[in-house]
């Protein structure tokens, strides 16, 4: 699919995955690579499958995987925990990000912090330690250290939600991050900041999948790619200015495309 | 403080179908015994399963009590001080409309169902009931050819016997409970549907039960069939001539729906509720049940209780089939000396089973308005859910609310979630209704119409008009 | 009537004493909780009958304290042992109830006992003997926490009872321990009067060994401008019955309760828990939460009464529960019964598992399961457990449970 040579083996590599939940199916055979440094855009209208792509590859249990695999790193990780996904390397920043009264967001970045560090063979953080990293990420999403005493993203405002999710990022240090709609809801100030962080975090070793329905993201984080999904396909993928050209004419005109394989 | 005077003028309403139509009857003798039933099953002209399953029904009600455990409390009922039979005297057959009783038509005509061709409701087929016995079912030419069967129980006893047989007494065995065991040996009359398969029923269909005679009881019994993928919609009135005895009214509905059928069942009672002294008035003592037996069936009750002296009622569904759905939404609304105990059980036994429970009471004068209910969620209902919502509304301070739900779970995999209030009207609610100009009356009524909402929403629209009328008429009262 | 005969032939008891006498003949006319009664309906047959089982022993054998060293700060006292006490320091004064007053009042709450709602008291009170009663009357500020024990030794049915007086204006935070050896049987009751402007902190901590039983009875009489404060915990015992009683004598009184219970194996514990709003301008706010887990039954019946005098109540009980087996099972049925109108009542239950967005959420950053899960219940405990007044250093109770499951 895509144009270019790799010089290096994929990050993500999804080959033609089906997907159901309760015998429903959501996604018809998407296939998408992902290599390091790309930039991806997914776009499409509400309930076409993209949300849901983004949840099966992080292991939602909900979803059944009727055919197809997903590949990360040159393995198939069909069969993974979603918390063995996140340890070895995949991100999903959340739509809505999921309020847990009583446990406190501290302890939670915390935790999983040490969890993916653990993986890495890196030595885990005592609270102190972690009290320093936290500090540096924190600047990243300009938060500020009173969220961190607060319960997981209870009582959040939603710019402060995806804050939240941006910090998680930056202290998980993904392999690749796929970032469900974390444009919506936010003020053109609040996505600058996100929009900031993301790039400060990713680079050319890490990929980035950008799911969304409106341009304005993209203007801050430019694609190398842009796909176009409908009833649970990829109909058509392009490079930037395809989100340019959607944006113009409305996903109306994505209708007519015969879909491509 | 809520001028108390003013909230009790609201509340007292004069009850309009308290008139007695004077028609000849035949009564049997009063009391209960196996003779008895062996001669209403006579009249009826009934095979002989259905005698035996009468008098199997009398034999274990005799050996029942009568339950107490609701905190009812009223007069003993001397069962041997009712006629169990009570029909309006008519020519042996009836081939049209146009042979029943002029006094008969008139009195629907006054109750606001009319029943002759020329004034007939014309969206909805009705099934008059005038005490023990059924006296007209309009439409139903209409309705057989869309298969639809819509006639008087002892109707179906002669045409359609294979149906009866298979499915009476299979939702509320005749053992159930006191009352029912009580109905299964004495039921006189009721309602029939059957709904073929695949087939939307083409119109509401509707009962419209009518006590006249002041010693006799009424023990109607309706059973709904809703095959494959059909769907219907049925509504029960009643009313009750004012007498200064009390009444007995024990009915059972049962409701059966297959794979994919959806029964619709909405009831606006308004039996007569006994004086401000809380003499007199009925005794309504019913059991509702259906039975989402197939998959993604659905039975759905709705019901405005206004009437009554006691009301003692549970619809209730059991959710078998995989995916099936039960939902109860109840507006209760008692005053004077009426007692009021009612809520439903949704029992969810099929995997990812789902039943929604709305109910809504309002207690005014001297009543006791409880909400009584059974969540229970069985070892398979894996991934089912609930949701129950129960509010209360007192007028005055000598109303009582009541708000009893029993909730049990065997499936880690399911969820229930239940939750009730008590509120009054809210002074400042009301202040800010007058500010605009609206009356005390208007304003009242207004309050209780929007509490209710959620319910009537739920109710088909000819019986949303009415329940909100009724509402607003037993609230209104002077004003009226 | 075995009970009966048990208690009277036991050959310790040499002399009875009035009310030992007064719930005797009351038991004697029907010795059993009505099964059919909604207090009993759900209590399980066979584990009552278990609880019976053991031979009345008023005797403390001496028992390895688990507890965790007593500090200065606390007055710890341990019924049934050395439970003589006369503090009068110059803030506070605790001392023993004159055997009159004490006699005196627990024969008025026997007069308006009800055979099936108070039969965990009658039981308590026929095996009640003065050496395993302990009744206190506090008064003044600054008091030090009170911790006080009871336990029930293995093989033997044991039988205390708390009686305390709170005088006017008085302040005190009490942690109650409730503590069944293996095999053992508790009968535990506590009666507490509230006078007016006077404040407790209860927390009552009961927890077993391998098939141990226990009946705590609690009954809280509050008088107006009063706080009562409940912090509860119930985990590890065969079978478990906790039954609050409060009544707001004269309303204008605050009650909050937080209570938990945690059932394993084919454990059964219920909560039952009745107040009474006899005055205007009541408060309460409740919630219970169970955890049921493997073939264990927990039930929560909660009902809160407002009659005509109570107006301005405000009143709120919530039941929350766990189901984290297949074969467990949870009942749960939180009551209203309301005549006063101008009220705020509400009352809510839930029962479900661990949420599955919120795992699912942590899990997509790198926490396990079972990590997961643990953090998902401490929180779940941490709303009660921060509730119990006891010093959080000394007695790690957040740890204890999630080692426990």
């Amino acid at each position: 699919m895509q144009s270019t040579m790799k010089e290096s083996d994929p990050i993500l590599e999804v080959e033609n995955l089906s997907a159901s939940t309760d015998n429903l199916p959501i996604l018809k055979g998407v296939s998408l690579t992902v290599y390091p440094g790309e930039i991806h855009a997914i776009m499409g209208r509400n309930g076409c499958g993209k949300s849901t792509l983004s949840k099966i590859i992080a292991g939602h249990p909900s979803y059944n995987i009727t055919n197809g695999e997903i590949k990360f790193l040159g393995e198939n990780i069909n069969s993974l925990e979603p918390e063995e996904r996140a340890q070895s390397g995949i991100f999903l920043g959340f739509q809505y990000p999921i309020e847990i009264p009583g446990v406190s967001n501290l302890e939670f970045l915390r935790v999983s912090t040490n969890a993916r560090r653990k993986f890495l063979n890196k030595e885990e953080l005592d609270t102190f330690d972690f009290e320093e990293l936290v500090k540096e990420k924190l600047e990243i999403v300009k938060m500020d250290h009173a969220f961190l005493s607060r319960s997981v993203n209870q009582g959040f405002s939603g710019g402060e939600k995806k804050r939240n999710e941006i910090l998680q990022m930056a202290l998980l240090e993904p392999k690749i991050a796929i970032l469900d709609e974390t444009d919506s809801g936010l003020d053109i100030d609040a996505l600058r900041i996100v929009a900031s962080g993301i790039k400060k975090i990713s680079n050319s070793q890490t990929g980035i999948i950008l799911i969304t329905h409106y341009q304005r993201l993209l203007d801050e984080i430019e694609p190398n790619y842009v796909h176009v999904m409908s009833d649970g396909q990829i109909i058509k993928t392009g490079e930037s200015d395809l989100a340019l050209e959607l944006e113009k004419k409305g996903y109306e005109w994505t209708d007519n495309f015969i879909k491509e394989t | 403080m809520v001028n108390e005077n003013l909230v009790k003028d609201v509340v007292k309403e004069p009850y309009k179908y308290g008139f007695v139509t004077d028609i000849e009857t035949e009564k049997i003798a009063k009391g209960l015994n196996e003779d008895i039933i062996r001669l209403i099953s006579q009249k009826k002209e009934e095979p002989k399963y259905l005698l035996d399953f009468r008098l199997k029904a009398f034999k274990k009600w005799q050996k029942m009590k009568e339950p107490d455990w609701s905190g009812l409390g009223y007069k003993k009922i001397d069962y041997q001080d009712i006629i169990y039979y009570s029909a309006p005297k008519q020519k042996e057959k009836i081939s049209s409309l146009n042979e029943v009783d002029p006094k008969l038509l008139e009195t629907f005509d006054k109750l606001g169902i009319p029943l002759t061709e020329q004034k007939k409701l014309t969206n909805v087929a009705v099934d008059a009931v005038f005490d023990s016995v059924s006296i007209a079912t309009t439409f139903r030419e209409e309705l057989a050819e869309h298969g639809v069967i819509f006639c008087s129980i002892s109707e179906a006893v002669k045409n359609h016997s294979d149906l009866i047989e298979k499915y009476l007494g299979t939702v509320v065995p005749a053992s159930d409970n006191y009352f029912a065991a009580l109905n299964s040996a004495v039921f006189s009359d009721g309602s029939f549907v059957y709904i073929p398969k695949g087939v939307t029923c083409p119109m509401d269909l509707s009962s419209y039960f009518r006590i006249n005679s002041g010693d006799s009881g009424q023990f109607e019994r309706t059973l709904i069939i809703a095959e494959e993928a059909s769907s219907v919609s049925y509504l029960e009135g009643c009313t009750a001539p004012m007498f200064d005895t009390n009444t007995l009214h024990a009915a059972v509905v049962e409701l059966i729906a297959l794979d994919d059928a959806s029964i619709k069942y909405s009831t606006v009672q308004n039996w007569y509720a006994g004086d401000e002294e809380g003499i007199g008035g009925i005794f309504n003592f019913v059991t509702k049940r259906g039975k989402c037996l197939g998959k993604r069936s659905k039975i759905s009750w709705s019901q405005v209780e206004t009437g009554s002296a006691i009301t003692w009622k549970y619809p209730s569904c059991l959710l078998l089939g995989e995916e099936s759905i039960g939902e109860f939404y109840s507006v209760a609304l008692t005053n004077n000396l009426q007692q009021a105990d009612t809520g439903t059980k949704m029992i969810h036994i099929g995997p990812k089973t789902k039943s929604t429970i709305v109910s809504k009471g309002i207690s005014a004068g001297n009543s006791i308005n409880s909400y009584r209910g059974l969540v229970k969620m069985g070892t398979k209902a894996k991934g089912s859910r609930n949701y129950s919502q129960c509010d209360s509304m007192l007028i005055g301070d000598q109303a009582s609310a009541n708000t009893f739900p029993y909730i049990k779970s065997q499936q880690p995999n399911s969820e229930i979630e239940h939750e009730a209030s008590t509120c009054r009207i809210s002074e400042d609610q009301l202040f800010y209704l007058q500010s605009r100009g609206i009356e005390f009356e208007e304003a009242v009524s207004m309050m209780v119409s929007g509490f209710c909402r959620d319910v009537f929403n739920q109710l088909p629209m000819e019986f949303a008009a009415e329940a909100d009328k009724l509402l607003a008429l037993k609230l209104e009262g002077s004003v009226g | 009537m075995e009970i009966i005969e048990k208690i009277i032939t036991n050959k310790s008891i040499d002399n009875q004493t009035e009310i030992q006498k007064i719930c005797l003949d009351k038991l004697q006319s029907s010795p059993f909780p009505n099964p059919k009664s909604e207090q009993w309906r759900l209590s399980n047959k066979s584990k009552f009958a278990n609880f019976l089982d053991y031979s009345v022993n008023e005797k403390n054998s001496k028992f390895d304290t688990p507890f965790p060293n007593i500090s200065q700060k606390n007055i710890r006292l341990v019924i049934g042992d050395d439970c003589h006490i006369n503090l009068l320091e110059e803030n506070y004064s605790i001392k023993q109830l004159s055997e009159d007053k004490l006699v005196k009042y627990i024969k008025e709450q026997i007069s308006c006992f009800d055979q099936n709602e108070n039969w965990s008291d009658l039981l308590n009170l026929s095996l009640n003997c003065t050496k395993n009663t302990l009744g206190l009357k506090i008064s003044g500020s600054e008091i030090p926490p009170i911790e006080i024990f009871s336990h029930a030794s293995s093989n033997s049915l044991n039988a205390k009872t708390l009686i305390i007086f709170l005088e006017k204006n008085c302040d005190i935070d009490l942690l109650q321990v409730n503590l069944g050896k293996e095999k053992s049987s508790l009968s535990q009751s506590t009666f507490f009067c509230l006078e007016e402007n006077s404040s407790l902190n209860h927390g009552v901590v009961s927890y077993g060994e391998n098939k141990s039983n226990l009946l705590n009875s609690l009954n809280v009489i509050q008088s107006k401008n009063s706080e009562y404060n409940l912090g509860s915990l119930h985990f590890k015992f065969n079978y478990a019955r906790f039954e609050i009683r409060i009544k707001q004598s004269e309303g204008n009184a605050k009650t909050k309760i937080k209570g938990m219970q945690i059932t394993k194996k084919d454990e059964q514990i219920s909560t039952y828990a009745r107040i009474d709003f006899n005055g205007p301008n009541g408060f309460l706010d409740q919630i219970n939460k169970s955890l049921a887990d493997d073939k264990s039954h927990a039930i929560f019946e909660g009902s809160i009464i407002v009659p005509k005098i109570a107006q301005k109540t405000d009143a709120s009980q919530l039941s929350r529960n766990l189901l984290l087996s297949n074969l467990a099972q949870i009942d749960t049925k939180p009551q209203l019964e309301i005549i006063a109108d101008d009220v705020k009542c509400k009352h809510g239950a839930t029962i479900s598992q661990l949420n599955e967005e919120e795992l699912f959420y942590m899990r997509t950053r790198g926490i396990a399961l079972t990590e997961a899960s643990k953090l998902q219940l401490s929180s779940y405990f941490q709303e009660i457990i921060s509730f119990i007044p006891v010093s959080k250093d000394r007695w790690d109770l957040l740890d204890i449970l999630l080692n426990e499951n």
